[in-house]
């Protein structure tokens, strides 16, 4: 069936294919011509880009340009250049300049206060974008510019990735010491989201989280950068169902083969065993510990190893993956603090494998593959615990329930976003420049000082303050 | 993903107006007496890291930082800021980022060591260099008053550098990533990668300004084409320089400019042969005022 619009007479089909066919050229010459155009524009933007700016990349070009006289010739030279010049990279070229001053941002509210700092929600007042405010701690800071604070900036400003938290830029105020960062405002941490729900997350929301987590500590460690706070109050998430790692207040960079490093890093419930102990070398493997903590904490809405000080961690730790032997962690005995620890006479070695699975009993609803990646984040010897990259590749983020799509995560009201944020019951992460505290573990294994052996019973956990 | 994983190789880059346009030129600093400043500000940096025990890169990203500082209308003047105190500032913050972290008292003895007028061995401080016989300590030695408000300085100077430089002090240095390409290219010979450190720390003092106007790599392809010269090491056939992403003009320019800094270099040691080049904002102003006196009188 012909549409009653077609035309049956030949001699209107030819006239109309006529016209056709002389659209089509036109349409192709103008096609050209626009390329051409562009072209040349293109060519005249990057001599002006390049052209101020000493090497005077394009003067081959214009002693070339006599004897391009048609618009074909040109247009040919074009394309030969551009090809030869996709051969090279471009750098991205970045620039520098002074600091803005903070008047340009209009603080809305408070948000918190962190060891590091007070963040406040503000709005740019030449844009109208919302971001958030923090202001650096520089006071008693004998030395001039805290170095956490310029190592936060340093790494900040390097690490750009989906999830970290974005810095835009760094203000100042009218005293030399007022030193703020403006970052992208995010409307929850993990931490106030945890506290507020009712019901964990499920478990492909926690795996839609976790893999953010760890895809964005993968980044950072192939950054040479280490984190060395993380913890679920320093995770924020926004309405989007992204997630980006923030407070790089202890972040630092780590070489091959490490540095010496202060073990005073990490808050206390997420530090790993080996800095308890005293070592003052170690590497990315302690970000991973945290990591598992945060992955307990994710499963039940609590913290997983809420120690009230130095020792109690120690001996919460040791509880939920029985204590370390010479098979599952060479070498412990020579760490700094290891030499007051006495072990039960009782100690039996521990399940089979290496490292040893964590009591199932402690994470009911987990399964298996989930109870394996928990095991290796949360091994003491730190050379058993998966790089973030092996994380990713985990079968427990392959397995069903798939992990949830980001747009389908579930939206919550922010309490960031308008009202002042409770305090938060977690720790704070250790003040620089304190004293290595001499640890005595002699009672981590119940009796002696510090250890609080009636809270540590399997399957539950009572809440601090 | 692609510009992410490029930071580590690359730098921030002078603008064409921060090229053209400095603070203290609209302050009525003559720009060759800025250069001369600044070129000798670049090696008083590097000397005090030597005497610092300070690795070389740390040195060199002193240099770009102190380089960067003074560029551009918002940048440094030379009649605010001491040469001599932007260079000991920039030193201590490079320092304090890296793995190797110094004292402001070290600092501030090693600037005071140079900056002597009886026992500095820098030619734009003390004609002739290091004197013979050593002379007495006091002349040399930071009173404890003396670093307490030397300190002050420091400090307040590095906080000012953070400021103009908006708080970036990252800086991609070429010098390793030419001796990666060294070994791509399969040269062997020792004098030629030594060869090629020589020209990238020689052009850290370079007045065309070569560490803030051109990227790590295309530094690197330069100092490499220029060493197997000299060396007469013959490199591969073809234009090899394109497959580190450089072209022909950018490799010209640099080579050009490489090459022409031990020129400078000696010219500015016949120029300045009779006084020493001004290292704090008084003798700036003297300088130039000596400048003004001389234009009237004739």
């Amino acid at each position: 069936m012909s549409s009653r619009w077609a035309n049956d007479d030949p001699e209107t089909e030819a006239i109309v294919a006529e016209q056709k066919r002389v659209k089509e050229q036109k349409k192709r010459a103008k096609a050209e011509k626009q390329r051409l155009e562009e072209a040349k524009k293109a060519q005249a933007r990057d001599a002006n880009a390049n052209g101020e700016l000493g090497p005077p990349t394009k003067r081959r070009r214009l002693s070339n340009d006599p004897d391009a006289h048609s618009d074909d010739a040109e247009l040919l030279k074009i394309e030969k250049e551009q090809k030869s010049q996709s051969t090279l990279l471009r750098f991205p070229v970045g620039e520098w300049g002074p600091c803005r001053h903070v008047d340009n941002f209009e603080r809305l509210n408070h948000i918190e206060e962190g060891s590091y700092g007070w963040v406040s929600r503000a709005r740019d007042i030449s844009t109208g974008e919302i971001v958030a405010l923090k202001k650096l701690k520089l006071e008693n800071s004998p030395d001039g510019f805290p170095v956490t604070g310029l190592r936060e900036i340093q790494t900040l400003l390097e690490a750009r990735h989906q999830n970290v938290v974005y810095l835009r830029e760094v203000v100042m105020g009218n005293k030399m010491d007022d030193v703020f960062l403006v970052m992208d405002f995010h409307e929850h941490d993990l931490k106030a989201l945890l506290d507020e729900m009712r019901e964990p997350f499920l478990p492909s929301e926690i795996k839609t989280v976790l893999l953010q987590v760890i895809g964005g500590l993968e980044f950072l460690h192939s950054q040479w950068i280490m984190h060395r706070d993380l913890k679920t109050s320093n995770l924020l998430m926004n309405n989007r169902g992204e997630l980006k790692i923030a407070d790089f207040g202890m972040a630092r960079y780590f070489g091959d083969p490490p540095p010496k490093l202060t073990q005073l890093v990490v808050t206390l419930w997420y530090r790993a065993p080996e800095l308890l102990l005293g070592a003052d070398k170690y590497g990315t493997e302690i970000d991973m510990w945290s990591i598992g903590c945060i992955f307990g904490e994710l499963l039940t809405k609590e913290p997983l190893l809420q120690g009230k000080n130095e020792v109690d961690q120690v001996s919460k730790i040791f509880a939920l993956t029985g204590p370390p032997n010479s098979e599952t962690w060479p070498g412990f005995r020579l760490l700094p603090n290891a030499k007051s620890l006495r072990f039960p006479s009782t100690s039996a070695p521990s399940s089979a494998g290496n490292p040893p699975l964590l009591p199932r009993s402690r994470f009911p609803y987990l399964t298996n593959a989930g109870l394996s990646l928990m095991s290796g984040l949360l091994a003491l010897n730190p050379a058993s615990r998966p790089t973030a990259k092996q994380c990713l590749d985990h079968k427990y983020f392959k397995e069903d329930p798939r992990p949830k799509p980001r747009e389908m995560f579930p939206t919550f009201p922010s309490k960031a976003g308008m009202e002042k944020r409770r305090r938060h019951h977690t720790p704070e992460a250790p003040k620089r420049g304190q004293e290595a505290p001499e640890l005595d573990f002699a009672g981590v294994f119940g009796g002696a000082p510090g250890g609080d052996t009636g809270e540590v019973g399997a399957g539950f956990s009572l809440r601090l303050g | 993903m692609a510009p992410n994983s490029l930071k580590h190789l690359s730098n921030a880059l002078a603008t064409p107006d921060q090229l053209s346009n400095s603070s203290s030129s609209i302050d009525n600093v003559p720009s060759d007496l800025e250069t001369s400043i600044r070129c000798a500000g670049a090696q008083l940096t590097q000397a005090a890291g030597v005497l610092l025990h300070l690795s070389q890169d740390i040195i060199a990203q002193a240099v770009v930082i102190f380089t960067r500082f003074w560029l551009g209308a918002d940048g440094g003047s030379l009649r605010i800021y001491s040469v001599k105190d932007v260079s000991a500032a920039a030193l201590y913050l490079t320092a304090k980022l890296s793995f190797q972290p110094t004292s402001p008292r070290s600092v501030l003895n090693v600037y005071t060591f140079l900056l002597s007028q009886d026992a500095s061995p820098l030619w734009f401080v003390k004609q002739g260099g290091a004197p013979e016989t050593p002379p007495s300590p006091e002349t040399y030695i930071l009173s404890e008053g003396g670093y307490q408000s030397a300190r002050l300085v420091l400090l307040r100077t590095e906080t000012s550098i953070l400021r103009t430089l908006g708080f970036d002090t990252h800086v991609a240095l070429p010098h390793t990533i030419a001796l990666t390409y060294l070994q791509t290219l399969g040269v062997v010979k020792p004098a030629v990668a030594r060869r090629v450190i020589q020209h990238l720390n020689a052009a850290l003092l370079s007045p065309q300004l070569l560490y803030v106007t051109h990227q790590p790599n295309a530094l690197a392809v330069a100092a490499i084409y220029l060493a197997s010269r000299e060396e007469e090491v013959k490199l591969v056939d073809g234009e090899w320089w394109e497959v580190f992403d450089v072209d022909r003009e950018e490799l010209g320019f640099l080579v050009v400019g490489m090459k022409s800094t031990e020129g400078f270099m000696r010219a500015e040691v016949i120029r300045w042969k009779n006084k020493a080049i001004p290292m704090v904002v008084d003798g700036v102003d003297v300088e130039i005022e000596r400048r003004r006196m001389m234009e009237e009188g004739e």
